[in-house]
C-alpha cells in the first residue's frame, strides 16, 4: 500500500512532467491524477500544484482510510488546505499575503487555553506580530506576520494538525 | 563571566587537578603580578571556593562549593560551545525569557542561563513549574544550530537523551523518556523541557532550550496535587547531588549529541532516545486539542513523531500531545 507521502511524491512528479494523466494500479489501490489544463495557464505555478491535488485528494483518501488509517489525520488537513488555497484563489487581485507554516505541527491561536487569541479578522499586524504557535513535540514555534497588513482570513482553527508550507493567515498589505 | 584573570585561574586549577600551584607559576601563566594572584584568590574564597594556601607548595583548590555559580560551572566543563558563556542568576522570572533577550542582543550559540530560582518558571502551554530556591537546576540554552527549521524538533528529544546522559553519569541511576521529552525516574517526573524557536524567513534565528530538573527537593518540597508524581534525584538517590556537576555533564552531552545529529542526522539520537524510552511497546492515553486517544505506542518515526495503534488497528501520528502511560 502507499504512503500518503509516497503519494504526495508522485503528484509532485506527475505535476512537474509534461502528462496530463497518470493512472496508476498497486495492491487494489487505484490512483487517477489529471491536469486541470485550463488552471495550468491561468494560475501561478503555487496553485497548480494544490489544484493538481484537489482532483486526486478525494478518490485517494477513501481506499488508504481503511487500510493505512494513519493517513487520515495526513489527509484531513490536506484537503482543509485545498478548500483554503481555493477561497484565495477567489481574491487573489486584492494583494492578499499568506502566512504559511514553517513546519508541520499542530496551531495554536492562543498562547494558553485561557488566553486570547494572537490575532483576530481585523486586527492590524507588522512584520514583527505574533499570529500564531505552531508546536510539534514540544517545540514552541512563534510564527511572526513578517508583513505589514490586516488580518483578513484565519484558515485554521485552534488545534488543527498543519503542514509544512500551509496557509495559515491571509493578510491584506498595503 | 568575571574577569579574565580569574577565569585563568580557575582553569589553572583545573589543569592542576587538586595539585598544589605555586603563587609565581600562577602569576607566570596568567602573566600577571603574584599580588594579583593573592587578589583574585580572595575573592574566590569570598564567592565560597575553599583555597588551601601552603607556604613553599603554594595555592590549591580543595572542593568546590555547593552553590551554583559561573565559575564553578566554567571549572569542570569539557567543551568547546556549549556552555561556554554562562550567565548565572540568584532568581529570575524565568531563564527563557532572560535567554530570549540574550538571543535578541546576538549571544553566542552555546549561551547558557542559568538560575537558582524561577518566580514565573512554565510548562507546556505556559503551565507553572515548581522552582523554588537551590534546590533545582532551571536552566536554558541558546542554540544556533545550522539545520532546517522544520527538523528543529528532533531537537527536543536529543535534549532529553543528554539529559539522561547527565543523571546517568553523575547518579548511576537510568532515567526513563517519556515521549517527547519528559524524563521519569520509577515513574515520577524529575526534568521537563520546552523550547522555543525564532526564525526570520523561515530560517532559524535562535533555538531556545529550557530545562528544568529537579535536583535537591524533598517530598515537602513538592506541593500535594504533584507529590504523586513529581520526584528529584536526592528523593530517589537518598542523598544530595551536586547541581554543578550535571550542570556540567549536560552541557558535554549536548555538544556532542549536537556534533552527532548535525555530521550523521537523526537515526543516532533516534536510537539513543529509543534506549530509554518508556513509554514505546505500552498502553498509552494521549490528550490532545482535539480529543483524547488510547492505544498501543509502537514507537517514533524518522521525524520523531510518535505513532499509537488505536484498538481498532488504525494508526495515528501524535505530533503534540500529554501521554499518559498506563
Amino acid at each position: 500500500m502507499l504512503k500518503i507521502q509516497e503519494i504526495r511524491e508522485l503528484i509532485r512528479l506527475v505535476d512537474q512532467s509534461s502528462l496530463d494523466e497518470f493512472k496508476l494500479q498497486h495492491d487494489g489501490l487505484k490512483i487517477t491524477m489529471k491536469k486541470n489544463k485550463s488552471v495550468v495557464v491561468n494560475e501561478q505555478p503555487v496553485t497548480k500544484e494544490v489544484e493538481a491535488v484537489a482532483s486526486v485528494a478525494q478518490p485517494v483518501t477513501q481506499p488508504v482510510e481503511q487500510a493505512t488509517p494513519s493517513v487520515e489525520v495526513q489527509a484531513q488537513p490536506k484537503v482543509e488546505q485545498v478548500e483554503a488555497k481555493e477561497e484565495t484563489s477567489a481574491v487573489v487581485d486584492e494583494n492578499l499575503h499568506k502566512i504559511t507554516s514553517p513546519m508541520v505541527g499542530t496551531f495554536y491561536r492562543k498562547p494558553n487555553p485561557d488566553a486570547e487569541p494572537y490575532v483576530k479578522v481585523g486586527d492590524k499586524v507588522n512584520s514583527d506580530t505574533i499570529v500564531c504557535i505552531v508546536e510539534a513535540m514540544k517545540l514552541f514555534n512563534e510564527i511572526e506576520a513578517e508583513v505589514e497588513g490586516e488580518i483578513v482570513e484565519i484558515l485554521v482553527e485552534d488545534g488543527q494538525l498543519v503542514e509544512f508550507g500551509q496557509p495559515l493567515f491571509l493578510v491584506k498589505t498595503n | 563571566m568575571k574577569s579574565n584573570v580569574r577565569q585563568a585561574l580557575l582553569d589553572a586549577f583545573k589543569h592542576a587537578d587538586g595539585e598544589y600551584i605555586s603563587g609565581e607559576k600562577l602569576a607566570q601563566t596568567i602573566g600577571c603580578s603574584r599580588t594579583a594572584i593573592w587578589k583574585h584568590i580572595e575573592e574566590l574564597k569570598k564567592d565560597g571556593f575553599q583555597v588551601e594556601a601552603v607556604r613553599k607548595k603554594g595555592y590549591r583548590l580543595v572542593t568546590p562549593s555547593n552553590k551554583l555559580s559561573e565559575d564553578e560551572i566554567y571549572l569542570g566543563l569539557q567543551t568547546e560551545t556549549i556552555g561556554r558563556s554562562v550567565y548565572f542568576y540568584e532568581s529570575v522570572s524565568s531563564t527563557q525569557k532572560i535567554a530570549k533577550e540574550y538571543a535578541m542582543n546576538g549571544a553566542n550559540h552555546g549561551t547558557l542561563i542559568v538560575a537558582d530560582e524561577q518566580t514565573e518558571g512554565r510548562g507546556r502551554m505556559v503551565r507553572k513549574w515548581h522552582s523554588p530556591k537551590g534546590t533545582g537546576i532551571w536552566a536554558s540554552f541558546i542554540l544556533r544550530p545550522d539545520i532546517q527549521l522544520q527538523h528543529a524538533p528532533q531537537l527536543t528529544l536529543l535534549t532529553a537523551v543528554a539529559v539522561v546522559l547527565a543523571i546517568k553519569d553523575v547518579t548511576n541511576i537510568i532515567p526513563e523518556i517519556k515521549w517527547p521529552n519528559d524524563i521519569l525516574i520509577n515513574g515520577r517526573k524529575v526534568c521537563g523541557i520546552l523550547t522555543e524557536l525564532q526564525a526570520e524567513e523561515d530560517r532559524i534565528q535562535s533555538v531556545i532550550i529550557g530545562i528544568g530538573i529537579n535536583v535537591n527537593q524533598s517530598t515537602e518540597n513538592f506541593s500535594d496535587d504533584i507529590q504523586m508524581i513529581a520526584t528529584s534525584l536526592k528523593i530517589e538517590l537518598e542523598q544530595t547531588v551536586n547541581r554543578t556537576e550535571i550542570i556540567q555533564k549536560l552541557c558535554y552531552y549536548l555538544e556532542q549529541l549536537l556534533n552527532l545529529y548535525i555530521s550523521e542526522g537523526f537515526p543516532p539520537i533516534k536510537r539513543l532516545w529509543e534506549t530509554y524510552a518508556i513509554s514505546i511497546g505500552k498502553q498509552i492515553t494521549a490528550r490532545t486539542l482535539k480529543g483524547t486517544f488510547e492505544g498501543l505506542a509502537l514507537g517514533i518515526n524518522d521525524e520523531g513523531v510518535l505513532l499509537l495503534k488505536q484498538a481498532n488497528g488504525e494508526i495515528i501520528e501524535i505530533l503534540s500531545a500529554d501521554i499518559e502511560i498506563k
